[in-house]
């Protein structure tokens, strides 16, 4: 990894240009750590970007479960909203499930191991989305294993839709295996997911360590009860914090009409007054650069929610952050 | 082969396969059997925390793998229950770093030695699930009642070949079934077309007594004790029913409403 590193030093400063909103990948060269799993090449590292293309943000969490394809898929739908092109890329060879969630599932013909394979072209793949016409598609194959494609399949194949689409959202599979190495492989940037939960946030902490030390990971705390922050029986903002200590861009709170917008393939950013997809646009903002503050969810609540609660045996304080 | 090693499995993450080892397990040492829980969730190890057991960690399957160790260094055994055993993950090592084979083994000698082994098997279909179903005579497939989370145990079922899979269906909202938001038990038993083993309300009792450590399954006077432990009953071949999913009185339905409960 070094090596690399070492054998083009010239190559590297002279074709060095950082898309505009990462700071943290403009200077400092990728701090390899040591450790027990080696950590993934760093996109910077393993080649050099010849064009000004789109962003290549990768949305993973270790853990399973935690919402990473439903925040990509409405993610996607929001930045496409504020005007963006934007193509969603299904890293979950073998158990994809991008496609059910925005509802494309009966769409999908081809899969980006066909492009990879020279079986068809990177247009022929992409499905359009429904409502969207600015956001795209490229499915995953279903019946093909993770290990049939490696870091610079996913590389070549990323470079080829950042030079047609603004933003990138890479759909990551769960754990932290090849799947999880291909889909980091291609991206230059990170959204972590996960939920307050002790074992959530342990995985996190590690995909976190594992991803390129170059690499800027921002994180979302996603399925937060505000009314069990407040029980004091779930883990604030401020806890996972500081367990984690990444770049906070968003804080979603659990909503039973994700299940319900999800079940039929609908984003939950389209439901008026869902605070999930209120949260999940104010994310998209604040990835476009947008400073847009986040709000405390367990701050406020309804007067007869209060009442409620004051008429309950113990009731610890609410913890604000 | 004694028939009793059980991989817990799912295709999705986050389903609650950790979980429902661990309340497996505790039902099954309530019951009075010898029971090991092994984590093959190597590099991403949760049941060791769901049991509140991180912190006694010394050897693990790895290293009983290698052979650097004894099964019975590697064991931890859970003191609020006899018979209850916890064979932990390696959390610096990677998947591969274990074969199928050497997997089998380890659960292998495991079964000779106890009435029961649970497998909790990683999310996914790559290597960590080969080396969790390697040993496995039968399986417990986790799954929920959303279209993402039975496709992937639809596909986990075609992996299984010809062990024997019942499925557990977690964290079912009955409000949300009866409104038509939720798949009910019965579509997702049609879909599957496999045995039901148990159906597990959510609650958020689940999430707390997670995040400390102290598997609900362990305070008998609680329903959800009684649903696992039925599940373990039928687990091991008995003939009870599976128990009903209790809907919401009217005062929980109210409740609901007013405190904004999801």
């Amino acid at each position: 990894m070094n090596n690399d590193l070492r054998e083009q030093p010239e190559e590297r400063l002279a074709l060095q240009s950082p898309p505009p909103t990462l700071e943290a990948q403009t200077e400092t060269p990728p701090q390899q750590q040591a450790g027990p799993a080696p950590r993934i090449r760093a996109r910077g590292a393993a080649r050099e970007r010849t064009h000004t293309g789109g962003r290549a943000i990768v949305v993973t969490s270790g853990k399973g479960g935690v919402g990473k394809t439903t925040v990509t898929a409405n993610l996607g739908a929001a930045l496409a909203d504020a005007g963006k092109r934007v193509v969603v890329v299904d890293a979950d060879v073998g158990l994809r499930n991008l496609d059910v969630v925005m509802g494309l599932e009966n769409r999908v013909r081809l899969h980006s191991l066909d492009v990879i394979e020279e079986r068809c072209t990177l247009d022929e793949a992409l499905v359009r989305d429904r409502i969207r016409r600015s956001l795209m598609l490229l499915p995953a194959a279903q019946n093909r294993d993770k290990d049939e494609i490696d870091p610079e399949d996913m590389l070549d194949l990323v470079d080829e839709l950042q030079e047609k689409f603004d933003i990138v959202l890479i759909d990551c599979p769960a754990g932290i295996e090849q799947g999880f190495r291909n889909a980091v492989g291609g991206a230059q940037e990170a959204i972590v997911v996960t939920t307050p939960e002790v074992s959530a946030v342990r995985d996190a902490d590690r995909v976190a360590g594992l991803l390129p030390g170059d690499m800027p990971a921002r994180l979302i705390i996603n399925r937060v009860r505000p009314r069990l922050v407040r029980k004091g029986t779930m883990m604030s903002v401020d806890d996972v914090l500081d367990i984690l200590r990444l770049d906070l861009v968003g804080v979603v709170p659990d909503d039973r009409e994700v299940i319900v917008a999800t079940n039929r393939g609908n984003p939950v950013i389209d439901i008026s007054g869902s605070p999930t997809g209120a949260a999940i646009r104010r994310i998209a903002a604040r990835l476009l650069g947008e400073d847009v503050p986040i709000p405390d969810l367990t701050a406020h609540e309804p007067w007869f929610a209060r009442m409620i609660g004051s008429l309950r045996p113990s009731r610890p304080s609410a913890k604000g952050s | 082969m004694k028939g009793n090693i059980f991989v817990v499995t799912s295709g999705k993450g986050g389903v609650g396969k950790t979980t429902t080892t661990a309340n497996l397990g505790v039902a099954l040492a309530r019951m009075g059997k010898q029971v090991a829980l092994v984590d093959a969730d190597i590099g991403l190890r949760n049941l060791d925390l769901v049991l509140g057991l991180e912190k006694r960690i010394v050897y693990d399957v790895v290293d009983l793998a290698e052979g650097r160790c004894q099964p019975r260094q590697a064991l931890i055994k859970d003191k609020r229950l006899p018979g209850l055993f916890l064979m932990p993950a390696a959390q610096t090592k990677d998947k591969e770093s274990v074969t199928e084979a050497q997997m089998a083994r380890v659960v292998h000698t495991l079964g000779a030695d106890f009435d029961v082994v649970l497998i909790d098997c990683p999310a996914g279909i790559e290597h960590g699930f080969r080396n969790a179903v390697a040993g496995a005579d039968q399986a417990v497939v986790v799954t929920m009642p959303e279209v993402s989370a039975i496709r992937d145990a639809d596909r986990i079922l075609g992996m299984l070949g010809s062990r024997r899979a019942r499925i557990v269906v977690n964290r079912v909202r009955p409000e949300m079934v009866k409104s038509g938001d939720m798949l009910s038990i019965d579509d997702v038993a049609e879909i599957l077309g496999r045995e039901i083993l148990g159906v597990v309300p959510d609650d958020e009792e689940v999430i707390d007594t997670t995040n400390r450590g102290q598997p609900v399954a362990l305070d008998g006077s609680r329903h959800l004790a009684a649903i696992y432990s039925t599940m373990a009953r039928r687990l091991l071949g008995e003939n009870v029913p599976a128990l009903e999913v209790q809907t919401d009185g009217l005062w929980m339905k109210l409740r609901r409403i007013m405190v904004g409960q999801r």
